[in-house]
């Protein structure tokens, strides 16, 4: 069995477009959520949104740019970043053994619903490419593409716990020996007017704040309302530790957990036993007790029921434990990026456990009885972390616990 | 501008060249046009054109001068349909 490293990290989000950026913002608590502008979402006065400012021009000519997905150009720049802070040059041998694995929830929202705005309103034709750029797996491809990945290629998707499961089946993937190195992450860009929509009609999204929009999601606080959508992508450089070791590689962490169980009872509502039993799934992998976790990046969209029910699972699983661990949903300063989230929030854990400082669940003004654990309210916090847990829980009852710890050689 | 013309300076933007770069006597793909890039191309021409061009009738083009050739008799075409 091969061991396995992260050795590099990309990440472009509402709260910044490099990892360092994106950290410090989740550090300091500055969110990058904001009212939908009224080109995305008309009469935009009542949605919020986790927006990346992002400037495709800066990245590529537009005839080029159009060629990407919103989605997809996330996923390449995250890619790019992550391999460049990787310093990974790879051979032909070498490129055979090199992979993708990414998650994305929709995959190329704004092309399919552009399609249709044009098929259904403007003038009933359809353009050539709406199908590669609609296809979910068209990130995946456009990653291996351009950078010559030619070993295994996998496109997950479910879900909110999409980009985690990508994640967790390209460590097992190099464990077993399938590949040596695989850029493993997430994207998604699905902020257009009929996913507001359609999201708005389930009765899932957060009122905003009326006094400052940004603070409009609030996990684990009684006055919570609701997820706030948000987009991004971010990738990590998964390696065997043999091969980083060999090339000198600066290695970030290792992953050494992955746990994967469905909930099996119901297609939107979380369940804290298939929680449970991910998170369990997880620690046994990683062949650590609850005990040794020192931070838990939680799911915590700052729905009503979901942080109940994560509340209760970590309890479940952490025991005694539970009063002690730290636990923070960063999801309250970049909102929930599904497909894209679990990547981003291990990219989160990574650097908590690398730098010594636990990112805060910021927002968190008013104690909920039901949720009683040490959320890291509102101020980061200076930890010594050995291991971290990132959860991701997906509709459909999908869930994906990735452990990741300080390597030691 | 005649046809031509105007598909040059499409192709240009289409594929991020300079206008005088578009050689029209050249192979459609040795200007960096894939089969992909080359339905793209049509459709914008479609739009620019106000006519629809069917497959069988590109079906042998391999340059831009023989595609404005075709473009020509489908606008000619739909001149002379009666309404």
């Amino acid at each position: 069995m091969q061991r396995v490293v992260v050795t590099g990290m990309g990440a472009v989000a509402p709260v910044g477009q490099s990892v360092g950026s994106v950290f410090t913002q989740l550090v300091n608590a500055r969110s990058g959520i904001r009212p939908v502008p009224e080109h995305l979402y008309p009469a935009s006065a009542s949605m919020v949104a986790g927006l990346v400012d992002f400037d495709a021009a800066a990245h590529w000519p537009a005839h080029l740019a159009s060629q990407f997905d919103r989605s997809v150009q996330f996923a390449l720049v995250a890619a790019r970043q992550a391999l460049s802070d990787a310093s990974l040059a790879l051979n032909e041998e070498e490129s055979h053994r090199a992979g993708v694995y990414w998650g994305t929830g929709l995959g190329g929202a704004t092309a399919i619903e552009e399609s249709y705005r044009m098929l259904h309103k403007e003038n009933g034709r359809v353009r050539p490419t709406t199908v590669v750029l609609g296809m979910s797996n068209a990130a995946a491809g456009h990653v291996s593409i351009q950078y010559g990945l030619r070993g295994p290629v996998l496109n997950v998707s479910t879900a909110c716990s999409s980009s985690a499961a990508g994640i967790g089946e390209a460590y097992r993937a190099i464990r077993s020996g399938y590949a040596d190195v695989i850029v493993a992450g997430g994207s998604e860009a699905l902020v257009t007017y009929g996913n507001l929509r359609a999201w708005d009609a389930m009765r899932a999204l957060a009122r905003p704040d009326p006094a400052d929009p940004g603070r409009s999601c609030k996990p684990f606080s009684a006055n919570r309302t609701g997820i706030v959508l948000g987009e991004g992508a971010a990738a990590l450089i998964l390696e065997s530790a043999e091969r980083a070791e060999h090339r000198g590689a600066r290695i970030l962490a290792e992953v050494v957990g992955y746990g994967n169980a469905a909930d099996a009872s119901h297609i939107s509502r979380p369940d804290a036993d298939g929680q449970v039993r991910a998170m369990r799934a997880a620690l046994a992998d990683a062949k650590l007790a609850p005990s040794d976790i020192g931070y838990v990046n939680a799911h915590g969209t700052a729905t009503l029921l979901g942080d109940v029910v994560e509340t209760e699972a970590i309890k479940r699983v952490f025991g005694d434990d539970a009063r002690r661990v730290a636990v923070s949903s960063t999801k309250a300063l970049h909102g929930h990026l599904l497909g894209a989230t679990g990547a981003l929030e291990m990219v989160a854990a990574i650097c908590a456990l690398d730098q010594g400082v636990i990112p805060p669940t910021a927002h968190l003004d008013c104690p909920d009885p039901a949720c009683d654990l040490d959320y890291v309210p509102n101020e980061a916090r200076r930890a010594k972390l050995d291991a971290v847990m990132s959860n991701s829980f997906g509709f459909g009852g999908m869930n994906a616990v990735l452990v990741a710890r300080r390597y030691r050689h | 501008m005649n046809t031509l013309d105007t598909i040059k300076e499409l192709a240009a933007k289409q594929f991020g060249r300079e206008p005088h770069a578009i050689d029209e006597t050249a192979p459609v793909d040795t200007l960096g046009i894939d089969s992909l890039g080359f339905l793209e191309f049509l459709f914008e021409l479609e739009d620019k054109f106000g006519i629809s061009i069917p497959q069988e009738s590109v079906a042998g083009v391999k340059t831009l001068r023989e595609l404005a050739t075709v473009i020509d008799g489908l606008i000619a075409s739909k001149a002379t349909t009666p309404a």
